[in-house]
């Protein structure tokens, strides 16, 4: 089904239309509730003491005497199990990551101890009052320091620093090699970073006397899962934990966790009998945060004269940082880069290499796109280097080189199962959007103010709402392979939603209103979403890896088809006419010119059985729970393309034109759909062009405020011009895809394209992000033939 | 040590004996549970916690409650009833100019006091004036879009 198709006619409010968002009142009047807004009677803040060193030994802690009873330390808490995230995959080395850290500190920024005091200011200063002597050992600051032969071990029980290696082989790697007319090999290195969500993380926990259960709030994207996890590392019932997920000012994957923090606030607040709160700093959030992407490439493509792609070599090493996060594991960057690696193109030979290196950092977690921005800033600047050296223009051995339509559904070389779309159209749309032979054109001409101009394209294909069969592949200690609606009539006639996936801005109480609308012909505006609450709504599995629309959307469908159903049968019954000769529109049913409303059909559900038919049952509560038709994912995709202008005098980028064609199957909101992709890319940009977080040799974070640390403004994100094509999936209803995380996966890719593109007659090729002005300099500087056209 | 200080919040009078290190955000959502002016980073950079102070924006989060003695604050709970900023909001509304919601009240803040300023601003001119805000969710494009659509509207009801 199309969208157009989809789409009601009768209100256009149902799957396809651009309806505005139900949740936009309580935000704009500023009477969002996100977690620090929450007050609790006789509330005590926590400010955390963290290491200041990398990699030391805890030899003693003192406390002042004027402080005990406020200060808590790991033994204080020795009942709350260490994290522990391991992977299936054979070989990987398990950690245990505390709550407070036990004999050791592994970064910068790991908890040692809980400071409380009535105001934040003063558990700071209890804090910082605390003296920690510590035994300092050599920094694992880097993974190629960490990786080295006789390094010291993060982890002592160790035998390295490697937390697992897992490759994938297919094909005749050496045939590929033996027919190779080109053979291009480069290293490229993607910058370590945070996610920076405007909000940080938090956690409140409180015990509930009437319910003697611990409540936690926490500013997360899956609370019915940290219930799960929480419950098991406390010892407690789960029936005897809340978790109650509240607004949420942006997740984007670092809210994705079990985080040490929400351990340690809970199992505190759990010893204590009192309520506790703790707001994430954004010093805090820049240092220990789940940093994320990290990934160094060594690659290799062999191709034939035009290039076309005969096999492609790969090793993606990954600083994972010091410990293993829950529940992806340390090893998900680098398997999921290597895994995808391949992204829209038919290449027959692979040999893929996936390293993650357990260094004295941050731990790594999810960040929008996850491995995928790193495999597609691999694959995508290999394939302009094949272009290069065949001499051609990178669209077309692009092109040339993706997957046919009509090859479709297509398995990858990696195992991948990608359901449908049209993707050299897709790159094909892009290009023309951004008139490739206008940007050659002007580059012949060169700009007046001595800048240089580039053109770079990237694509990719991003794996949506993946199910059972992936998670159960990728080995992780949970599999996320469905998710449950339970939809509600109130006697009034409106309806309630409870779904287990958690919305932060992605618009899920509009959406999911709208395919309640879609099976129901209920206006949007009288329902309302509930999610975030692990007491009020069905247990679900949270909002991530560009699942929620899918999954959920599927399960709301699900239910509100069978309530419709129920619906019918009661308005038929009312209105003494055959059921087959009644519809649903505008929250009413109708017989010809007659109609019953839902408030009349609720009345009669719930508080006058008498009028239903017989044998129908009282109330209007329908649950389902849904899985996609296939597991493996329903694969979107997109081709990103960009101009940009690069002053060779200062290295300063300016991005002059940015199209994205993309294709996320049926758009259940277009407006809404392109408001993601265009927020994703700015997150991209970000990547690409400024965000960072490097580390000196001692292990210190040296970009820990905004000042230091640059997330795009306005001045920085250009308009994106979007392109929708809409390939239903097969394997989901609706034909939905997913789509969050598309947009934060190309532009590394494009952007340093398009770069190299600009300085390629300058001799210089760039392989890093961010490209920061320095960069580029330093990349001129050391470029022989740049000197001599600057003497020039 | 505390110090009083007393100024006017959203139109009413405020006395209070504060820490001379409070500064006036936490003030505003700590002591007087204003909760609409949100803390984003607390060095002043990104934005979210703009309020009006004697009618200028001002970031809460750097300027001390005891420098705000005096002063006649204004957070986005006491823009409720500002009709300009009623359209605002309503454009912010149509044009998708917020996700997560969180930098929403400083942006609106930043918003009016430009609108005020500059009553048809181009989209440069728009991006230049809301760069001390800082987004995670929109990229900025829903943004400068609805702050178009609330000059527009705001002329059209100025003209009417």
């Amino acid at each position: 089904m199309n969208a157009a198709a989809a789409a009601d006619p009768n209100t256009g409010q149902g799957v396809g239309a651009p309806v505005l968002r139900n949740e936009d009142r309580r935000f704009l009047d500023g009477k969002g509730e996100y977690l620090a807004d929450i007050q609790l009677p006789g509330l005590l803040e926590v400010a955390f003491l963290r290491s200041p060193l990398a990699h030391a030994r805890i030899r003693g802690i003192a406390i002042p005497e004027a402080h005990r009873g406020r200060v808590f330390l790991a033994s204080d808490i020795a009942f709350a199990q260490p994290i522990s995230a391991v992977g299936a995959a054979p070989g990987f080395k398990a950690s245990d990551y505390p709550a407070l850290a036990v004999e050791k500190v592994r970064f910068v920024g790991e908890m040692i101890a809980i400071c409380l005091a009535p105001t934040r200011a003063e558990a700071e200063d209890i804090a910082q009052s605390i003296q920690v002597d510590f035994e300092e050992l050599p920094p694992l600051w880097d993974m190629d320091v960490a990786l080295a032969p006789d390094a010291p071990r993060v982890h002592e029980h160790w035998a390295d620093n490697v937390v697992v290696e897992t490759r994938i082989a297919v094909g005749d790697l050496a045939a590929a090699e033996r027919d190779a007319a080109i053979t291009v090999h480069r290293t490229l290195a993607m910058g370590r970073h945070a996610g920076v969500s405007l909000e940080g993380r938090g956690v409140i926990a409180h015990h509930d006397r009437r319910m003697d259960e611990l409540v936690v709030y926490s500013s997360t994207q899956f609370p019915h899962v940290i219930r799960t996890i929480l419950a098991r590392a406390l010892g407690l019932a789960e029936s005897k934990l809340r978790v109650v997920a509240p607004d949420v000012g942006g997740g984007f994957g670092i809210k994705n966790n079990f985080n040490p923090e929400e351990l340690a606030v809970a199992a505190l607040a759990l010893k204590l009998g009192k309520p506790l709160r703790w707001v994430e700093d954004r010093r805090e959030h820049l240092v220990a945060s789940p940093h994320a992407r990290e990934h160094r490439y060594d690659l290799t493509a062999y191709a034939d004269a035009r290039g076309r792609l005969l096999g492609l070599k790969a090793r993606v090493r990954v600083d994972a940082g010091a410990y293993s996060v829950w529940p992806w594991t340390a090893a998900m960057e680098a398997g999921m880069s290597a895994g995808i690696m391949t992204g829209p193109y038919d290449i027959p030979v692979y040999d893929g290499t996936a390293v993650t290196v357990c260094t004295n950092k941050s731990p790594l977690g999810p960040y929008r796109g996850v491995g995928r921005t790193g495999a597609a800033f691999a694959i995508e600047t290999l394939i302009d280097a094949v272009a290069r050296a065949a001499g051609r223009e990178p669209a077309d051995v692009r092109i040339e080189n993706m997957v046919a339509p009509d090859a479709m559904p297509y398995r990858s070389v990696t195992g991948k199962l990608y359901d449908s779309g049209d993707y050299p159209e897709c790159a094909r749309r892009a290009v023309a959007a951004i008139d490739l032979a206008a940007v050659r054109a002007r580059q012949g001409r060169g700009e007046p103010d001595g800048r240089l101009i580039g053109f770079g394209m990237a694509s990719y294909t991003e794996q949506s709402a993946h199910g059972t069969a992936e998670w159960v592949a990728r080995g992780l200690p949970v599999v996320f392979g469905y998710e449950p609606a339970l939809a509600r009539f109130t006697p009034d006639g409106k309806l309630i939603l409870h779904v287990g996936i958690q919305n932060h801005g992605q618009g899920l109480e509009t959406t999911l209103a709208q395919v309640a609308h879609q099976e129901l012909g209920i206006p949007v505006a009288d329902v309302v979403v509930r999610h975030g609450d692990s007491s009020l709504s069905p247990y679900g599995m949270g909002t991530f890896a560009s699942r929620s629309m899918t999954m959920a959307g599927g399960a709301v469908s699900l239910a509100c088809a069978r309530m419709a159903e129920k619906i019918r049968r009661i308005g038929a019954h009312l209105l003494q006419a055959p059921r087959e000769a009644v519809r649903l529109a505008g929250g009413q049913v109708w017989f010809g010119e007659q109609f019953v409303s839902f408030a009349q059909i609720a009345d009669a559900a719930y508080l006058h059985p008498e009028r239903l038919p017989e044998g129908e049952d009282p109330a209007l509560e329908e649950s389902a729970v849904y899985q996609p038709g296939r597991s493996t994912g329903a694969f979107s995709y997109a081709t990103h393309a960009c101009t940009l202008a690069v002053d060779p005098g200062t290295g300063l980028i300016e991005i002059l034109d940015y199209v994205v064609c993309h294709d996320c199957g049926t758009m259940v909101n277009p407006l809404l759909v392109e408001a993601q992709v265009v927020g994703g890319v700015a997150q991209g940009l970000g990547t690409a062009l400024f965000e960072e977080i490097p580390y000196d040799e001692n292990g210190q974070p040296l970009a820990s405020t905004f000042l230091d640390y640059m997330i795009p403004g306005a001045c920085e994100v250009p308009d994106v011009r979007v392109l929708h094509m809409e390939t239903p999936s097969p394997h989901t209803r609706f034909g939905i895809k997913g789509m969050g995380e598309g947009g934060a996966i190309s532009p590394p890719a494009a952007v340093v394209n398009a770069l190299n593109d600009a300085l390629r007659r300058r001799g210089v090729e760039l392989a890093c992000t961010p490209v920061t002005p320095l960069r580029v300099r330093e990349a001129l500087a050391a470029a022989p033939r740049a000197k001599t056209e600057v003497v020039a | 040590m505390k110090l009083p200080i007393s100024l006017t919040v959203n139109g009413e009078r405020v006395e209070a004996l504060v820490e001379p290190r409070l500064h006036l955000a936490d003030f505003l959502r700590e002591h007087l549970r204003l909760t609409a002016t949100h803390l984003g980073c607390e060095h002043g950079v990104c934005g979210a916690c703009t309020v009006l102070v004697d009618g200028a924006p001002a970031r809460a989060c750097i300027l001390l409650a005891v420098a705000a003695d005096g002063a006649d604050i204004r957070t986005l709970e006491g823009l409720a009833d500002d009709p300009r900023m009623a359209v605002i909001k309503e454009s912010f509304h149509q044009k998708h100019g917020l996700q997560c919601g969180f930098c929403t009240p400083g942006m609106l803040i930043t918003t009016l006091d430009l609108l005020a300023r500059k009553p048809a601003p181009d989209a440069a001119e728009i991006r230049a004036g809301i760069s001390g805000n800082l987004c995670r969710c929109t990229g900025y494009q829903g943004i400068v879009r609805s702050i178009q659509h609330a000059a527009a509207a705001l002329e059209q009801a100025e003209e009417a």
